[in-house]
């Protein structure tokens, strides 16, 4: 029965961390794929002043070009071309400022997840003119529905107002409220037609095929461009590696306390074991079994427990994170709100790579040693002749015995 | 030939709180092949001494010498390497491994000795058959009566072939039967192997088979009657 709790204690153990390990890399992929589907792309390039002041002005000439020499790069999945300028989009009820973004329907729905992020209506055309994507908080704030005209107002080049009108004929949700609220999107024509900056743009988004070759794409872009910045997700939005190592810390410190916890579970059963076992030991000590021996005796089972809990543990969380991933967690009944304003999606996919399986099996045979050590201690301080009663009484604490052992050791070096 | 020798046992608990006088300067001369029962009663010092001659615990003053060696002067280590080869053990509880079957039990002092497997075979069967208790050799100890599992006990303690044998309160918890018949088994090795047996008792049925009868009261030999038929 004691080994069973200190088996089932290890599988617990085990599963947790496996399926922790797990929901934070789904955390994370959830929250970096969003951000790059949606927002940042892997790749991105500005004219050098648009980051600071995302004036008009800052556009990068003849856009088409830029774009058509990016997408012929080797390892270049996607590109897109966009025009972006802050404004103020009103309704008859309600106005509020946000960022338009014009966009060309075609390349942009290679680059952007936006289009697959629809509620109501339907994504871009180039058919007709003056349409407009809104976010389905947008149209909430702004009381507007589906068909209804919103006017989108912003300075042109000249640092003149000008004003435009444009029909809703989508609604979308990206599972990141502050992003969702903050945008809209617009044709890109349409919006350089207001602006005056026909044939140019200020954003050329990218997508590759290979994240491991990020840094190589960016240098050859760069080298292409040196006039124009060019940027990485990570560049762009240094939140997101800042929040990727943030829940990997969280990670780490959660999967310490879990370890913790574990080494104190098998020290109090082990010490258990070894209180059941006083008379046992007593005899053994007795009829000349060695210090080192019984010491051992103790490690060695802890061992033999963590070896046959370990598989059991390594394939219920192998086998629940595979469920999982492939089927999703729901977060929905949690917080939709909650989830979606930092910009996860409801559905947490857990995933955990092969090397973390091999990291557990080590930390857990560490975990089991470091756990055995203080009962092992407990059983050769035993006194036999009191043991062999069913007395638990032991020669002198840990702290006691070091002071002594190391005033002996200085006295012998000292005489 | 003397086998165990003490000179001036004294043994004080607490010698820095309230002092307890278990023993108080027990001299004492075991030869070998002796059947003693050292007996007093509850408190008087008996199994301290018993623990004292088994190397388990250590005299506050005074000299224990087992067939020449001071234990006094043997590290813990040496003194458990002591035990382990010349000293053989009966309990009053048993204290058989739950776990071990009764041939288990005997044989795993042998495989501290590091003795061949057949050695350690043919040894516990003879050990098990001299105790009359070969038909329980497969059977763990909560599969045995305290009388067998005593028997198992005493094979135990001949099996590293020991010099001789402590038993404290060896009959404590068994019947009148199992207790003659335990009797009968002690000293039928005496007299055939010339075993040396000490045990500390009070079960008067002991103390009338011992040939040897040292009695002990507030730590000090009050009489030491030799009724040897060796």
């Amino acid at each position: 029965m004691r080994s069973l709790v200190v088996i089932g204690a290890i599988i617990i153990g085990i599963w947790s961390i496996i399926f922790l390990v797990g929901m934070v890399n789904g955390m994370i992929e959830s929250y970096i794929n969003n951000a790059i589907k949606n927002e940042v792309s892997h790749i991105k390039i500005h004219h050098p002043d648009f980051i600071n002041d995302k004036e008009s002005k800052y556009f990068i000439s003849d856009i088409t070009a830029i774009k058509n020499e990016v997408d012929s790069i080797t390892g270049v999945k996607a590109v897109s071309y966009k025009t972006i300028t802050n404004a103020m989009i009103s309704s008859s009820h309600a106005g509020r400022g946000i960022m338009a973004i014009g966009v060309v329907p075609k390349y942009e729905t290679n680059v952007s997840g936006v289009s697959q992020k629809m509620i109501a209506g339907k994504y871009l055309t180039d058919t007709k003119k003056n349409q407009i994507l809104i976010s389905k908080r947008t149209a909430k704030k702004l009381k507007v529905k589906l068909r209804s005209k919103v006017v989108l107002t912003f300075q042109n080049l000249d640092n003149e107002i000008t004003m435009g009108a444009f029909r809703v004929v989508g609604m979308f949700e990206t599972g990141n409220n502050i992003y969702d609220e903050s945008i809209v999107f617009v044709c890109q024509k349409d919006l350089n037609t207001l602006l005056d900056i026909n044939g140019n743009g200020h954003e050329v988004a990218i997508l590759i095929d290979d994240l491991s070759e990020l840094d190589s794409i960016q240098a050859k872009i760069s080298k292409m461009y040196p006039d124009l910045l060019v940027r990485n997700y990570k560049e762009v939005q240094p939140e997101l590696a800042l929040f990727q190592s943030q829940i990997k810390m969280a990670g780490i410190i959660y999967m310490v306390i879990f370890m913790l916890a574990l080494v104190f579970g098998i020290i109090n059963t082990m010490m258990m074991a070894v209180l059941e076992r006083v008379r046992e030991l007593g005899m053994l000590m007795s009829v000349g079994m060695n210090k080192m021996k019984i010491f051992m005796m103790i490690v060695v089972e802890t061992i033999l427990l963590a070896m046959v809990a370990a598989p059991v543990g390594l394939i219920l969380g192998y086998m629940t994170t595979s469920y999982f991933n492939k089927n999703g967690i729901n977060l929905f009944f949690y917080s939709e709100e909650g989830m979606k304003q930092f910009g996860f999606d409801n559905f947490i996919y857990p995933n955990v790579p092969t090397d973390t399986y091999w990291q557990l099996v080590v930390a857990v045979s560490l975990t089991a040693l470091l756990g055995s050590l203080y009962p092992a201690w407990k059983a050769i301080r035993l006194r036999p002749v009191e043991a062999i009663r069913g007395s638990f009484e032991t020669r002198d604490g840990l702290m006691v015995w070091l002071f002594k052992f190391l005033r002996n050791k200085i006295r012998s070096i000292w005489t | 030939m003397d086998l165990i020798v003490t000179k001036g046992i004294t043994k004080i608990y607490n010698p820095n709180k309230i002092p307890v006088h278990a023993l108080q300067g027990i001299d004492l001369t075991i030869k070998k092949g002796e059947f003693t029962a050292i007996v007093g009663p509850s408190g008087s010092g008996k199994t301290t001494l018993l623990n004292i001659i088994g190397g388990l615990d250590r005299q506050t003053e005074g000299t224990v010498w087992i067939e020449g060696t001071d234990l006094t002067n043997l590290s813990d280590n040496k003194l458990i390497d002591f035990r382990k080869n010349k000293i053989g053990f009966v309990f009053q509880s048993y204290n058989l491994i739950p776990v071990f079957t009764a041939a288990e039990n005997v044989g795993f002092i042998m495989l501290l000795q590091k003795r061949s497997k057949n050695e350690i075979d043919t040894r516990v069967l003879n050990l098990l058959k001299s105790v009359g208790i070969v038909e329980q050799m497969n059977k763990r100890p909560n599969q045995m009566s305290g009388g067998q599992q005593q028997r198992v006990a005493v094979a135990r303690a001949l099996a590293s072939k020991p010099k001789f044998v402590l038993a404290d309160e060896p009959t404590a918890n068994l019947d009148s039967k199992s207790t003659t018949d335990l009797l009968d088994i002690m000293e039928n090795l005496n007299k055939k192997e010339d075993m040396t047996f000490i045990f500390s008792t009070h079960d008067q049925r002991v103390i009338d088979r011992a040939h040897r009868v040292i009695t002990i009261e507030d730590g000090k030999v009050v009489s030491d009657v030799n009724s040897s038929i060796n």
